[in-house]
């Protein structure tokens, strides 16, 4: 298993420990469904997912997973109110247009909503942003400028902010460090590499 | 839906992975049908083909559904000698996305057709003459029910799955809803829960072209007679719904009949365009009966699942097939819109469903597209193994 792969694992383990079995789950930005066949498959949830690209709607199709060809915000809105037991957002986050109209619409679907997101904030990113004055490029942010689609990196203390001002509870956080592992009790906008968040509104 | 000679390549017929020489069998139900209409049939016949083998559990059955100017002859071909093969030749064979050595695939022609089952121009054997306009009203569910018959006929316990495109997609979703336990998966394609008020237009149109024919005579008419005009003024006018700008204008674009002639001040065949579409009206009449037109455009006319149960929620309440959907972007007759909302309301219903969408400039009949992404998405849809596999992979 490469290191991409299996912190993608550790990932998925955190996320299965929070959602209930037998669930009601919706995944934005679901991909190929790597992390909804888990789900299915360890806590037995009924899957939902949603994402632009009919090769990865493809394969959810050949996984199984339900999933649905489109954009995430239009589609939210055709549920009614906490029709979903949990709206997962896993490293999605930070590529999205709008995403406290996202997030907002989450909460509104979902009785309980986990963002998972890479901490901008861990120190090798500042270093190497203060040391080469370019893009961070590491394992984690492998691509160029120019060869990667725009993103709005976001900080665990950006994030914090963000659901304080809106008003949205932090009912759970896990945060993890540069090795997406071990759990990171000290300092973690700067000493964690990743970060999962159980909100709701 | 147009004519397959559009876009398949001819295949040698009998190369491997063709599904090869077929011949139609007729069903001869001798019960009688009563329609949603209350009108009644001592018995009728349905016209089908079926590819593959029936396996021993008799669950390996996939139904495929035609839209309004198909038939039966879905894939092969029925004699050495034929042009084309059957209309969905490219999807279904051995090996393909709907594999024949994997499923006993089984096509009717509908209740109300022209092409070997029950319908306008069969003869009532009443009266010794053709039922014209006097044959039942039929609506999506009664060619449905028809089809469930044949099935049983055939030994079908389960159907693995019901595929069509178009009016076909919508025979798909109401067997999932009369037939519940029966069907497994539900592939609906270029499709709708509810013929919209554009759609019932077209069809209206054409009516009209076939109705202000003097030879269409009330719908009586003899065999090979009838409003040749306006059948072949109705099948243009639906064709150009079939495409869209793009394609028209990439297959045509303005090029004449004869480039030497420079402008010709008349109204003959100038364009290509224009011969084109005289020739699918040509060769419609020949093939399709005007009164079964009629019926089959009323068919489509008269659906919409909400209508009966209040929403389309209600009307998939009983619905207990996975089913999936695929909507493509040029279609500007069931456009993704209308496809999508079948995929909202059956998961609010609560049911497993799944919606795909193509992006394709050939309109309507994109459902017919050559497209290995198609293919890949069908054959996943049909042939996913129920076992979970523990892969992970991203």
């Amino acid at each position: 298993m490469n290191k991409v792969v299996e912190k993608r694992t550790v990932d998925m383990q955190i996320i299965g420990e929070w959602v209930a079995p037998g669930s009601r789950v919706l995944d934005l930005g679901s991909g190929r469904g790597a992390l909804l066949d888990y789900l299915v498959q360890t806590k037995e949830v009924s899957a939902l997912g949603v994402d632009l690209d009919f090769g990865r709607v493809t394969a959810c199709v050949a996984r199984g997973i339900p999933v649905y060809q489109g954009d995430m915000t239009a589609f939210m809105r055709e549920f009614p109110d906490r029709y979903f037991d949990r709206v997962i957002c896993s490293r999605t986050v930070q590529e999205l247009d709008d995403p406290t109209g996202v997030i907002l619409e989450a909460l509104r679907v979902g009785r309980a909503l986990t963002v998972g997101f890479v901490n901008f904030g861990f120190w090798k990113n500042r270093v190497d942003a203060l040391t080469r004055g370019r893009k961070v490029r590491n394992e984690v942010y492998t691509t160029e400028w120019f060869e990667s689609r725009p993103a709005n990196p976001v900080t665990i203390a950006d994030f914090e902010h963000f659901c304080a001002a809106k008003g949205i509870t932090i009912t759970r956080r896990a945060h993890l460090r540069g090795n997406w592992r071990s759990p990171c009790r000290f300092l973690p906008n700067l000493f964690a590499g990743y970060a999962l968040y159980d909100l709701r509104k | 839906m147009t004519d397959p000679e559009e876009s398949a390549s001819a295949p040698t017929p009998l190369a491997p992975g063709e599904v090869g020489l077929v011949a139609p069998c007729d069903f001869v139900c001798a019960q009688s049908f009563t329609f949603r209409s209350g009108q009644t049939l001592p018995g009728f016949t349905l016209r089908y083909e079926t590819y593959g083998e029936l396996n021993a559990t008799r669950d390996n059955a996939v139904l495929i559904c035609h839209a309004l100017s198909g038939d039966h002859h879905c894939a092969g071909v029925h004699s050495l000698q034929d042009r084309k093969p059957g209309w969905w030749n490219n999807l279904i064979g051995p090996g393909k996305a709907v594999d024949t050595t994997r499923f006993f695939v089984v096509c009717a022609n509908v209740l109300g057709g022209c092409v070997g089952s029950s319908g306008p121009s069969s003869v009532d054997p009443a009266t010794g003459e053709p039922y014209g306009i006097g044959f039942p009203f039929v609506t999506i569910p009664d060619m449905v029910r028809a089809q469930k018959l044949l099935l049983d006929h055939l030994g079908v316990t389960t159907l693995h799955a019901v595929i069509g495109g178009s009016m076909g997609g919508m025979q798909a979703l109401q067997f999932a809803i009369e037939f519940p336990g029966f069907v497994r998966r539900v592939l609906a394609m270029a499709t709708t829960a509810r013929e919209s008020a554009q759609a019932i237009a077209f069809n209206e149109v054409g009516r009209q072209a076939i109705m202000q024919d003097p030879d269409w005579n009330h719908g009586a008419y003899p065999k090979g007679g009838g409003p040749r005009v306006g059948l072949a003024i109705a099948r243009m006018m639906a064709h150009i719904t079939y495409l869209s700008d793009a394609s028209m204008d990439r297959k045509f674009g303005r090029r004449k009949k004869n480039p030497g002639n420079g402008d010709v001040y008349n109204f003959d065949v100038q364009f290509e365009v224009e011969s084109y579409l005289r020739h699918q009206g040509q060769s419609f009449i020949n093939r399709f009966d005007a009164n079964s037109y009629l019926y089959i455009t009323r068919a489509l006319d008269q659906f919409d699942l909400a209508a009966a149960d209040g929403s389309l929620e209600a009307a998939f309440g009983p619905v207990q097939a996975e089913t999936l959907v695929v909507g493509f972007t040029s279609d500007w007759l069931f456009p993704p819109e209308q496809n999508r909302a079948i995929a909202h309301a059956l998961l609010r219903a609560g049911k497993r469903a799944s919606y795909a969408e193509l992006t394709t400039d050939l309109g309507h009949d994109s459902f017919l597209l050559e497209s290995e992404e198609l293919y890949t998405l069908v054959r996943s849809f049909l042939e996913r193994s129920q076992a979970p596999v523990v892969d992970f992979s991203i």
